[in-house]
């Protein structure tokens, strides 16, 4: 067994992150994430003043001075917001991917493994990709009311057929190989060869695809914040801050610009990431 | 061909009839009475009375089902709480203007991005093609509405070129090109991205296949080699992957409609949901989902026509 898998992993590639930081681009992206998630995890901590805190004496400060980056129409800081904000705005999206995710992700291995479910499956994944996310939303948050939950929903949905279809393409592959039969004929169960064998070795491209969404997730949940669907006010969330500094765009553009700022580089970040794993986890698929 | 239009069209039916019934149902648990609202709000408890049985609302839910479609059928999509205006009037005046800015979004956006699409995998490798490509990954990283409010506060604000709140009127006149000038450039501008991205990646793939060889081999301008054999051929997934793209135009038109209170149906729908207006935003999401599914259908249609392949699949 260990020989085999000697054999298979032999000649000395690289890690997956040595390849991945060889590129500028990946590796500039890859310490914008991480620095997103620390910032947005320790906003507490790191945030100099209450996000909520309104100070009538300081509205609409410029960046710069006693506030960093400004304060916004009704005096609170900026900076604390827009880190509170990335903390909302990143939660959104990593429970909307990990809830529309787990259930695409099953979805796929399920219409891979048992084949009598696959066309049943699939044409419910059909039905709900004839769907764009924009009109989730609106349905979403027109039964449940616009707030949060009606954007993590609407966003899980909207995940579930796209994951599905990943995870089933890569599933069919894995299945057909050698060491699956081998499990199967070692009398494994359904379950335990899909947790054990199937779910580990059909990791990379769900990863890739998952960083990816990332980013996908995170500029519409924002779209439907600014719309005024999701997070309301006075929440501090990335796309609610963009819109609400809009009535001041004239005489405070930061108000708008910094959330607006953070989403794009947050975004940006997560799609340059996810490309560049593509293409160190799989250089077929390079382009 | 025609099994594949066949096909398609089974398969639109039971998604139609689920968004109907969405719908129907979406109107079943928000908290109004349809009977109360059309009678006004000085209506007597005996005209309610009278109104629930015209609309049939005293009926069990599958025969009000049925009323419902019926009612849909003559375009009675039922009246707003808020102006008490019917929902089909309001949506009338509103599609034209989405369509409007979809198609002044999509009319410079589409060749734009093929023609960067096109030089970019011509030239790959060259810093051209890293500058669209990086142009590309920009595109689809940015928020449509952060795209919108730069723009008004340089063009429409500090420079004051162009106007940046509602329609001034058709297409066809100077007053109404002005003004959707920038919502265009808004929507169109994160389009360009990803269509120069997929047209490279399409492009890239014909340049290497062995009739654009030949072509080269029989001494053909390059020119004409990549206009006439490589970009022709790309041409039937550029066209496939626009069509997929159209979900992500709506939700870009949603958004800069608001941005630029641009009045159309998507704008139409927030306010509606909103301001808990139910009929209303139970209109336009039945009639933005339909547009939706009929547009996907033509797209599915059209991909047909274009790649015989497809019919045989």
């Amino acid at each position: 067994m260990s020989a085999t898998t000697a054999e298979i992993t032999a000649p000395a590639r690289p890690s997956t992150l040595r390849l991945l930081l060889r590129d500028v681009g990946a590796a500039i992206s890859l310490v914008l994430v991480l620095l997103s998630i620390l910032l947005a995890v320790f906003a507490p901590w790191l945030a100099p003043n209450d996000p909520y805190d309104t100070n009538l004496m300081a509205i609409m400060q410029p960046p710069g001075g006693e506030y960093w980056l400004g304060t916004d129409g009704q005096g609170r800081d900026m900076l604390s917001r827009m880190l509170f904000g990335l903390r909302v705005t990143l939660t959104m999206g990593a429970l909307s991917l990990a809830i529309g995710g787990s259930i695409g992700v099953l979805m796929g291995f399920c219409a891979a493994y048992y084949r009598r479910l696959d066309a049943v499956l699939m044409r419910l994944v059909d039905i709900m990709l004839s769907f764009p996310a924009i009109l989730f939303g609106l349905a979403i948050a027109a039964i449940f009311g616009p707030g949060v939950t009606a954007v993590v929903i609407a966003l899980s949905v909207a995940t579930i057929p796209l994951m599905a279809r990943i995870a089933r393409s890569t599933a069919l592959v894995v299945l057909g190989l050698d060491y699956i039969e081998a499990a199967r004929a070692q009398g494994m169960g359904d379950a335990r060869l899909i947790w054990r064998h199937l779910a580990p070795n059909c990791l990379s491209p769900i990863l890739v695809f998952a960083t990816l969404r990332f980013g996908q997730v995170i500029l519409l949940g924002s779209a439907l914040s600014f719309l005024g669907l999701g997070a309301q006010a006075p929440i501090a969330e990335l796309g609610a801050m963009a819109s609400q500094g809009r009535t001041f765009l004239f005489f405070a553009p930061h108000i708008s610009v910094i959330p607006c700022a953070a989403i794009f580089v947050v975004v940006l970040a997560f799609n340059v990431l996810g490309d560049s794993l593509r293409d160190a986890l799989d250089p077929r698929l390079r382009v | 061909m025609l099994r594949h239009a066949v096909q398609r069209l089974m398969m639109a039916v039971p998604v139609m009839f689920g968004v109907l019934l969405v719908g129907f149902l979406l109107m079943q648990v928000v908290p109004t009475d349809p009977a109360v609202v059309r009678a006004g709000p000085n209506a007597s408890a005996e005209i309610i009375g009278q109104i629930r049985s015209d609309l049939g609302l005293d009926q069990p839910l599958p025969v009000q089902f049925g009323l419902y479609l019926w009612r849909l059928l003559q375009g009675d999509l039922g009246v707003s709480i808020i102006n008490n205006v019917p929902v089909s009037q309001e949506l009338g005046a509103t599609i034209g203007p989405t369509l409007e800015l979809m198609f002044a979004s999509l009319i410079w956006s589409i060749p734009l991005g093929i023609a960067m699409g096109t030089i970019a995998a011509y030239l790959r490798g060259s810093w051209l093609d890293r500058l669209v490509m990086a142009f590309s990954v920009a595109g689809v990283s940015v928020p449509v509405f952060f795209l919108g409010l730069v723009l008004i506060w340089f063009v429409g604000f500090q420079w004051q070129l162009l106007p940046f709140t509602g329609r001034a009127g058709p297409l066809w006149t100077i007053e109404g090109l002005r003004a959707v000038a920038l919502p265009a450039i808004t929507l169109g501008g994160v389009f360009v991205g990803p269509i120069a991205r997929m047209t490279r990646t399409a492009v890239l793939d014909v340049l290497g296949a062995d009739h654009v060889r030949t072509a080269r081999a029989k001494g053909l301008p390059e020119h004409l080699v990549v206009l006439r054999h490589a970009l022709r051929n790309a041409m039937v997934p550029v066209v496939t992957l626009i069509g997929l793209q159209i979900g992500f135009l709506l939700g870009g038109a949603v958004v800069t409609e608001q941005v630029f209170s641009w009045p159309g149906v998507g704008r139409l729908a927030v306010g509606a949901i909103t301001s808990s207006d139910f009929p209303m935003a139970q209109g336009t999401i039945i009639v933005l989902s339909m547009g939706f599914i009929v547009v996907n259908l033509i797209v599915d249609l059209l991909y047909g026509v274009l790649d015989p392949r497809v019919r045989t699949a």
